[in-house]
C-alpha cells in the first residue's frame, strides 16, 4: 500500500469526520420565539445592521446616521437573492437585526423561527395605529406579537388606455362582467387588440385577485392551519379568466414586466393592466411617449361592495437574535412612518408607504404628470382601505406559488384549467407543509 | 505512552514494506507532497459536500410545539427517496431530459463529426479561421448564450421571427411542443463547436503514413474518411458522448432563462430545476435525494455507455 492511498485513507475518514462534525450542525434546535424578549435601551452607542432590497435605501439609511449618532445603521442590498440570503444567515446563526420580509414569506420564515417578537417595546405595539389595518394584522399574525413593521404595499387598480377606450365607445367597467364584455368589444372591433394580458407564470397578481374577491386560503386556528387554497371564491375568479383565456380575449404570451409586455402596450395591442401601485412608475418610465393616454380607476368588483386586493410589498421584521431591539424599533418605526424618509423611500425607491402618513405625502396627493396630472394616489388609498384584513399568506407560499404557476401554465397552454391550477397548488401546500411537518388540514 | 513511537515505525514500515525500488520514504513523499494540493480541495470541496448531501438525503424534518415551535431533522431512512420515486414531476422531467438527449446528442456530434472531419481535408481553405468560428460559441457563457437566444425567439422583438413571417412563415419558438427543442437548439449551439474541436484534436494525431498507404491502395478521400478517420478517433468520440450525456442530465442554464419568456416551461422541466425549485421551498432533504438520484442516473447513464462501447474505445 503506497503513501497516496493512506492519505486518500485519511482523507476519506477526515470527510466523514466533516460530515459529522456538519451534521452535528444541521439540525438547529433554537428556542420558540414565543417569548417576548426584553426592551433595554443599550448603553453607549449601538450598530444595527439592515438588509433590504430597496433601491436607494442607502440615502435614507445616511439621513437616518446623520441624526442619530448613537444608533448607527449599516445597510446591505440582497436584491439579488434576497430569501437566499436571509435562510442562509439565519443557518449560520448570524442574522442581521432588520431585514426586508415580503408579506407572503412572514408565515414560512415564522415557521422557521426566523423571528423576535417586540411587544416588550412599547413602541412597537403602539405603531400599530399608524398602519393600513391589513398591514399590521398580516406582519403581527393577527395580534399575537410584533415580528415586523409594514414598510410598503402594492393595493390593486386598473389603468386604462383612455383614448383606446374612447376610440371604441367603452365605459369605464364597474364589474368584472362589464370588463368581460369591454373585451369582447374591442376584440370584435380590432382582432389585433386585447384588453389586457393574463400572465400565467405570476402567481403573485393572480394571489391579489383571489385576495380581492375574499378568497381567504389559508386560516390559522386550533394549532392547525386549514387549507382552502381552490375554495369556491378562488374558482369563481379562476372560471372567469380560464372564459377570457379561452375567447382569445387575453393575451397569455407575455410575461409581466418584460421586454415583450412593454413592446405589445408600446404597439397598441392592449388597452388595460390589471396592476398594483408600484406600477405608475413602470409605465412612466418605460412608455414615456404614451404620456397622457392612461388613467387609473379601481379595479373592477365581483359585487357592488367595493373590494381591492393586494400585490407585493414587504415589511422590516425583527430578526432572531436581535439584542437591541429598543434600537431597532426605533429605527424601524422612524424608517416606515416619519413624513422624512417615507417621501425619500417614494422618490428613490418607488415605494407605496403602508403607513396612513404616506396618504399625505407631497408626492403621493398631487396629480402626476404622466397621468394627466390625475391625482391616482388617491385611488390607491381608496384601494388600500377596501383589502380584505383577514387574508392570511400560508407557511410554504413560495412551493405553493410555484406549483400554481406550473399548473396555470399549463392551462394557459391549452391542457386543465385554471380551477384545475388551483387544486394543484391545494394538493401542494398540504403536500409541502407535511414535509416541514407543519400541522395541516384541508377545508376551512 | 511509551509505545506510541513503536507503532509509528510499524506504520512507516508498513507502508513502505511492498517498495521495489530502495529509498522509497522520501519520494513517496514528494508524490504525497505534489498531489496534496489536488487532494485537499478536493476533499473539502467535492468529497465533503458529496457526502453532506448524501447524509442530508436521510434526513425529515419533525416539528415540536406547533407550526411555530421547534423544528429538527432527524433520521428518516429512505422517506426522502420514497417520495422521489413517487413523485411524478421528478419522472416526467427525467423523460423529458432522456427525449432531449436521445435526439440532440446524435445531432450535435453527427454535425461536430462532419464539421471536424472537413476541416482536417487538405482541400479546405482557412483552417484556422474555420476552427475559431465554430469553437467561439463555447465562449460564451450558457446563460448568456440562453439570454441571446431568448431574444431570437422572442415574437415581439426577434429579427428572425419578423424574417420568418415575411416569407410567410409563423414559427413559434415558444409554444408548448416546441421550447423543448429551442432549448435543444441553444445547447447544439454552445457545444458543437468543442465537441468538434476533440474530434479534431484527435483527427490531427493520425499519422499521415495511413492516409498514404491508403491512397496506394486505391481510397476515396470518402473512404479515407469513413473507414480510417472515423474507427480511430472513435474515443474520443466515445468520449464526447459520456460529456454530452452527463450534460443532458444536468440541463439547466437554458431551459431556466427561456422560462422567463415562456411559460411552457414549469419549474420543474429538467431534474436540476426540480431539485432547485424544491431547495428553495426549504426542503433542502428532499432536494437533496433528488440530487443523489440525478447523480447515480447520470453515473449508471455514463458508464453503462462507456461498457457497451469499451471494446471499440480501447478504454
Amino acid at each position: 500500500m503506497s503513501n497516496t492511498v493512506t492519505r486518500i485513507r485519511l482523507a476519506v475518514v477526515a470527510a466523514a469526520a466533516g460530515v459529522a462534525v456538519l451534521a452535528g450542525c444541521s439540525s438547529p434546535a433554537p428556542s420558540s420565539d414565543a417569548s417576548a424578549a426584553s426592551c433595554e435601551p443599550a448603553k453607549g452607542k449601538v450598530t444595527l445592521q439592515y438588509w433590504n432590497t430597496v433601491p436607494g435605501m442607502d440615502k435614507v439609511v445616511a439621513l437616518w446616521n446623520k441624526k442619530n449618532p448613537d444608533i448607527q445603521v449599516q445597510m446591505k442590498n440582497i436584491s439579488n437573492d434576497q430569501y437566499g440570503t436571509i435562510g442562509n444567515a439565519l443557518k449560520a446563526g448570524k442574522a442581521p437585526e432588520l431585514a426586508q420580509v415580503g408579506y407572503d414569506e412572514l408565515p414560512f420564515l415564522r415557521t422557521q423561527n426566523a423571528f423576535v417578537d417586540a411587544s416588550a417595546c412599547s413602541a412597537a405595539t403602539a405603531a400599530k395605529s399608524k398602519f393600513v389595518p391589513w398591514t399590521w394584522s398580516q406582519s403581527s399574525f393577527g395580534g399575537t406579537g410584533v415580528f415586523a413593521l409594514p414598510q410598503d404595499t402594492g393595493p390593486m387598480a386598473l389603468y386604462v388606455r383612455s383614448d383606446i377606450f374612447k376610440k371604441h365607445g367603452l365605459d369605464i367597467p364597474k364589474t368584472w362582467d362589464d370588463y368581460a364584455a369591454d373585451a369582447q368589444k374591442l376584440h370584435k372591433a380590432d382582432p389585433g387588440l386585447s384588453i389586457t394580458f393574463f400572465d400565467p407564470n405570476n402567481a403573485e397578481a393572480f394571489n391579489g385577485l383571489l385576495w380581492q374577491n375574499s378568497a381567504q386560503m389559508y386560516k390559522y386556528s386550533g394549532d392547525k392551519w386549514h387549507v382552502s387554497v381552490a375554495s369556491d371564491q378562488s374558482k369563481q375568479v379562476a372560471d372567469y379568466w380560464q372564459k377570457l383565456i379561452d375567447a382569445k380575449l387575453v393575451r397569455t404570451d407575455l410575461a409581466h414586466g418584460s421586454t415583450q409586455m412593454y413592446t405589445a402596450y408600446q404597439k397598441n395591442q392592449i388597452a388595460s393592466y390589471v396592476g398594483a401601485a408600484w406600477g405608475y412608475s413602470m409605465f412612466r418610465d418605460n412608455l414615456p411617449d404614451q404620456a397622457g393616454k392612461w388613467s387609473i380607476v379601481p379595479m373592477p368588483t365581483w359585487g357592488a361592495n367595493a373590494a381591492s386586493g393586494d400585490w407585493g410589498g414587504s415589511t422590516v421584521a425583527f430578526m432572531k437574535g436581535n439584542k437591541h431591539l429598543y434600537e431597532s424599533v426605533k429605527f424601524n418605526s422612524w424608517l416606515n412612518t416619519d413624513p422624512e424618509a417615507l417621501a425619500l423611500e417614494n422618490k428613490l425607491g418607488g415605494l407605496y408607504p403602508a403607513a396612513t402618513a404616506g396618504s399625505k405625502l407631497p408626492a403621493l396627493s398631487q396629480g402626476v404628470p404622466y397621468y394627466n396630472n390625475e391625482k391616482i394616489f388617491d385611488v390607491f388609498a381608496d384601494s388600500s382601505k377596501n383589502i380584505d384584513t383577514d387574508f392570511s399568506w400560508g407557511p410554504t407560499q413560495k412551493t405553493v406559488n410555484l406549483s400554481l404557476q406550473d399548473a396555470m401554465a399549463k392551462a394557459a397552454a391549452g391542457s386543465g384549467t385554471l380551477s384545475d391550477a388551483l387544486s394543484a397548488a391545494q394538493a401542494t401546500a398540504l403536500k409541502s407543509m407535511k414535509d416541514q411537518a407543519i400541522p395541516a388540514t384541508a377545508g376551512k | 505512552m511509551t509505545d506510541i513511537a513503536p507503532r509509528a515505525t510499524r506504520v512507516v514500515a508498513s507502508t513502505g514494506g511492498r517498495r521495489r525500488h530502495r529509498g522509497g520514504g522520501p519520494r513517496g513523499r514528494t508524490i504525497a507532497a505534489f498531489l496534496t494540493p489536488f487532494f485537499l480541495p478536493f476533499v473539502l470541496f467535492y468529497l465533503v459536500p458529496v457526502g453532506y448531501a448524501i447524509w442530508q438525503s436521510f434526513l425529515v424534518v419533525r416539528r415540536t410545539g406547533g407550526q411555530y415551535g421547534t423544528s429538527y431533522t432527524t433520521f428518516g431512512g429512505f422517506e426522502q427517496y420514497t417520495k422521489v420515486f413517487q413523485n411524478d414531476e421528478f419522472w416526467s422531467s427525467i423523460g423529458r431530459i432522456g427525449l432531449f438527449g436521445v435526439v440532440q446528442v446524435p445531432v450535435m456530434l453527427f454535425v461536430a463529426l462532419i464539421m471536424a472531419l472537413l476541416l482536417d481535408t487538405p482541400l479546405l481553405k482557412l483552417k484556422s479561421f474555420f476552427r475559431i468560428t465554430a469553437f467561439m460559441p463555447y465562449a460564451v457563457p450558457g446563460v448568456i448564450a440562453a439570454i441571446m437566444w431568448s431574444y431570437l425567439y422572442s415574437p415581439q422583438i426577434s429579427p428572425l421571427v419578423d424574417g420568418l413571417k415575411s416569407v410567410g412563415l409563423h414559427p413559434d419558438f415558444l409554444g408548448p411542443g416546441a421550447v423543448l427543442w429551442s432549448a435543444a437548439n441553444v445547447s447544439t449551439w454552445l457545444w458543437t463547436g468543442y465537441n468538434m474541436l476533440i474530434m479534431f484534436s484527435a483527427l490531427q494525431s493520425i499519422p499521415q503514413e495511413l492516409y498514404e498507404a491508403a491512397k496506394l491502395d486505391g481510397a476515396s478521400n470518402w473512404a479515407i474518411a469513413w473507414q480510417i478517420k472515423v474507427p480511430i478517433i472513435a474515443p474520443s468520440i466515445i468520449l464526447t458522448t459520456v460529456f454530452s450525456i452527463i450534460g443532458t442530465l444536468q440541463l439547466y442554464a437554458e431551459p431556466a432563462v427561456l422560462r422567463q419568456i415562456s411559460s411552457n416551461i414549469s419549474s420543474t422541466y429538467t431534474p436540476n430545476m426540480l431539485a432547485y425549485a424544491v431547495a428553495s421551498g426549504n426542503n433542502y432533504q428532499q432536494a437533496a435525494a433528488i440530487s443523489v438520484v440525478i447523480a447515480v442516473i447520470t453515473f449508471v447513464l455514463s458508464f453503462g455507455f462507456m461498457r457497451l462501447t469499451s471494446k471499440k474505445a480501447g478504454l
